[in-house]
């Protein structure tokens, strides 16, 4: 009897010990689901608690959101206070309302088993690795709102799409999935301190940008770095504006690239804008160290002032906070290709929102929209984030940095071409990456790169 | 008497076979769970043409591997997957068995500490390898250059890892550095398997520590050797993903590209994960290829202490 036992003390434990292994494989899957926060959860149990007659004098003529509402949301470089302001808002309005954060630096891996199952979250914010909203239509996963986003106010009573920067964009044929959250552009950043110091000039067109490069270089400084790890950096910080102002300001040769028209990658203005940065390359601009290196390598290296000017996204000045020196100030200037009195072109970025296909709770997921996209939210979005969100609004009293500030006034000013929003597909992107960098490795010729981009899209079409 | 000899008899049986299927039957099921069904199912999307994302999945047979014949990258990338293979088996061997050697025949007094140390790599997370050598490697910042540029007059700014002729080479140590520990103990431990009474009656005999290795070490440590050459071969064909990824994700222009990374690249990089499941599959095929032929050309009479 007491061997009996032991043995199957001894079976038992084994079995544990292989369920545990198994838990602990499970375990790294998991969804995390962020509770809201303990202001929320006060206010939504008193209201609940309250008589049903006042929780519907608080609501007024508001149309009623009740039931279960998810959200999905990435969490990175802007952080999360702006979401759980907005959540904690947006419940104290709504009381019925039952909201579940599914929210993470990770969580775009976390969902997509519920998303490939069809029992997706109902909003959905697109941003971060593993996360790409042209491929999310592709798959069928978005909901269409294109008639909705038409007639939709926000909560001010002003009509949604009014106030944006970025519209929706237009996935052929007008049809709309998503709605442009962030919004931000690619441009050239320079240390305005160092400028100063040393008299050089900002640039202001392609002449003087190189006339700059020159007397950089002549001070042992190397003029331009970029992340050669990362080539669509340098794609959208300066060969992409270079495309616009060689197709005589026309951003339509963008929209032809992502539509994968023929010939939108071999034209006059795209050999031309390649023959530019040849001509960079051959007089020795480009930092040697920029192959290979990460982001974060290239901005270090910007910020130690080894190189001069690097291409780059307006979160750059937020994302570098903790190591910028002492004097470093971030100066921003959308585009150096133009000719001697050209127009400014900024190639703008967007990271979107967006209605799941399958939501169960549509109404409450157009309601939260209509609740963010207003000139107040934008204004708390920079002074939480530091960077812009996609409404046009007066920031100069906001806690936004300088960098933002400046780049909203190149938005307004009419001198300066705003690009529609595109983004590649990830093939065509990725060919544009390594043939980029092929180009400035000296390994393939411009009339090679633009062989290869025509060859990508033809298999993309 | 027979009826009773019988009874127990069946029962040991029962209990003997329930005793083995207790110990086969968990391995079993985790080993269908965890490697057959993905095996299977990898074979199974390959035949599809699926994003990763949509609820739905297109049947197109033959395409993707159709897809992989045309694929330019491709045979970059397999060759650059045997240059690994190549050097990482000649140089992790190389130093394994010196070290090996070394420690045990020499009789040094530190061994233990000199295990330690060569066996230091090992339990370092590869990714802390990968972000340790990038550091190493950067070309304005890195210790490589900064040594280099001791002995010369101009300060040295190769770029290691960005430059399309270097790269390759620059993933091999790395990899070499972080693969010696693992294969120096096994062959430690089959070195101290051999009696050394073979050694003093060889050194009694006249054979100096060259003559010994060759005549007396190597053949009789050789099962560990094949094993460990094989062992090499495998991991370098489906896991050379890891320091890829960490440290040039097959820049510059995919000319550090190797099949691993590139199926990670297609599968969730560039939303084609049944192509991706495809070039799964063509690793699948060249493991098992390479391993058959490593067999046969590794094999050698046994030989028996």
């Amino acid at each position: 009897m007491n061997m009996k036992l032991r043995k199957k003390a001894t079976g038992g434990m084994a079995l544990l010990l292989v369920l545990m292994s198994l838990a602990g494989c499970g375990g790294g899957a998991k969804e995390t689901t962020t509770q809201p926060t303990p202001e929320t959860k006060s206010t939504a149990q008193t209201d609940t608690d309250k008589p049903k007659e006042e929780t519907k004098d608080t609501q007024g003529s508001d149309p009623k959101v009740t039931g279960d509402f998810e959200i999905q949301y990435f969490v990175g470089g802007y952080g999360d206070s702006w979401w759980k302001e907005m959540l904690g808002e947006f419940q104290k309005k709504y009381p019925d309302v039952k909201i579940k954060e599914s929210a993470g630096s990770q969580i775009n891996d976390q969902m997509k088993p519920r998303w490939i199952q069809g029992n997706p979250p109902d909003l959905v914010y697109i941003d971060g690795a593993g996360s790409n909203e042209t491929q999310m239509v592709k798959d069928d996963q978005l909901m269409d709102i294109s008639e909705w986003v038409k007639q939709a106010k926000n909560v001010d009573g002003e009509a949604l799409t009014a106030p944006l920067i970025a519209p929706p964009q237009d996935y052929g044929g007008g049809k709309n999935y998503t709605i442009p959250l962030v919004f931000g552009s690619w441009g050239t950043f320079y240390d305005e301190s160092l400028f100063k110091e040393k008299g050089w000039d900002v640039p202001k067109d392609w002449d003087s940008f190189l006339a700059v490069s020159e007397k950089i270089k002549a001070a042992g400084i190397n003029p331009y770095i970029h992340t050669g790890k990362y080539p669509y950096y340098i794609v959208g910080g300066l060969l992409n504006s270079g495309f616009v102002s060689e197709n005589g300001d026309n951003p339509q040769i963008l929209k032809d690239q992502e539509a994968n028209k023929e010939g939108s990658f071999k034209n006059d203005a795209v050999a031309k804008t390649l023959k530019k940065v040849v001509e960079m390359r051959d007089k020795g601009f480009f930092d040697n160290a920029s192959f290979g290196i990460t982001h974060t390598d290239s901005q270090m290296l910007f910020l130690q002032h080894k190189d001069a000017m690097i291409p780059n996204g307006l979160w750059v000045e937020n994302e570098m906070k903790k190591d910028v020196p002492q004097g470093f100030k971030f100066g921003f200037i959308p585009s150096v290709m133009q000719k001697p009195g050209g127009k400014v072109v900024a190639i703008p970025y967007t990271s979107n929102i967006a209605i799941a296909k399958k939501a169960k709770n549509p109404d409450a997921a157009k309601a939260f929209i209509e609740f963010i996209f207003t000139k107040k939210e934008a204004v708390r979005w920079a002074e939480l984030t530091g960077a812009l969100m996609n409404v046009k609004a007066d920031l100069d009293s906001s806690g936004a940095s300088d960098v933002v500030k400046t780049a909203m006034k190149y938005f307004n000013d009419p001198a300066t071409i705003v690009a529609p929003v595109f983004k590649l597909n990830a093939d065509l992107e990725q060919t544009e990456n390594d043939a980029t960098i092929a180009l400035l490795q000296k390994t393939i010729t411009p009339e090679e790169w633009m062989d290869r981009m025509e060859k990508a899209a033809a298999k993309s079409r | 008497m027979i009826k009773l000899n019988n009874k127990p008899k069946a029962g040991y049986a029962a209990r003997r076979r329930l005793f083995i299927a207790g110990f086969l039957l968990p391995t079993f099921i985790l080993f269908s769970i965890f490697t057959i069904y993905p095996l299977l199912r990898g074979l199974y999307l390959s035949f599809f043409d699926w994003s990763g994302g949509s609820e739905t999945m297109n049947f197109i047979g033959f395409g993707n591997y159709k897809d992989l014949l045309d694929d330019e990258v491709i045979p970059g990338a397999i060759k650059n997957d045997y240059f690994l293979v190549f050097w990482k088996v000649i140089l992790i061997m190389l130093f394994a068995t010196f070290f090996a050697v070394s420690l045990t025949r020499l009789k040094l007094k530190e061994y233990g500490l000199y295990r330690v140390i060569f066996f230091f790599p090992n339990i370092i997370s590869v990714s802390v390898i990968g972000v340790l050598w990038s550091f190493i490697y950067n070309p304005h910042l890195g210790f490589l250059n900064s040594f280099l540029s001791l002995f010369t007059q101009k300060s040295v700014d190769t770029n290691w890892l960005g430059d399309s002729h270097l790269a390759m080479w620059s993933l091999l140590p790395p990899s070499v550095w972080a693969g010696i520990g693992f294969y120096m103990l096994l062959i430690i431990a089959s070195i101290l398997g051999i009696p050394s009474s073979l050694y003093e009656a060889a050194s009694m005999d006249g054979a100096g520590q060259w003559k010994q290795f060759t005549k007396i070490t190597l053949p009789l440590i050789w099962e560990q050797f094949k094993t460990s050459i094989i062992h090499i071969v495998i991991t370098t064909l489906n896991g050379s993903f890891i320091i890829v990824k960490l440290m040039t994700d097959g820049g510059p222009d995919n000319h550090t590209q190797v099949l691993g990374y590139y199926l990670y690249q297609m599968g969730f990089k560039q939303f084609h994960l049944s192509y991706g499941a495809t070039i799964g599959v063509l690793i699948l095929i060249l493991s098992i290829i390479t391993t058959l032929i490593l067999q046969r050309l590794l094999r050698r009479d046994t030989i028996e202490m």
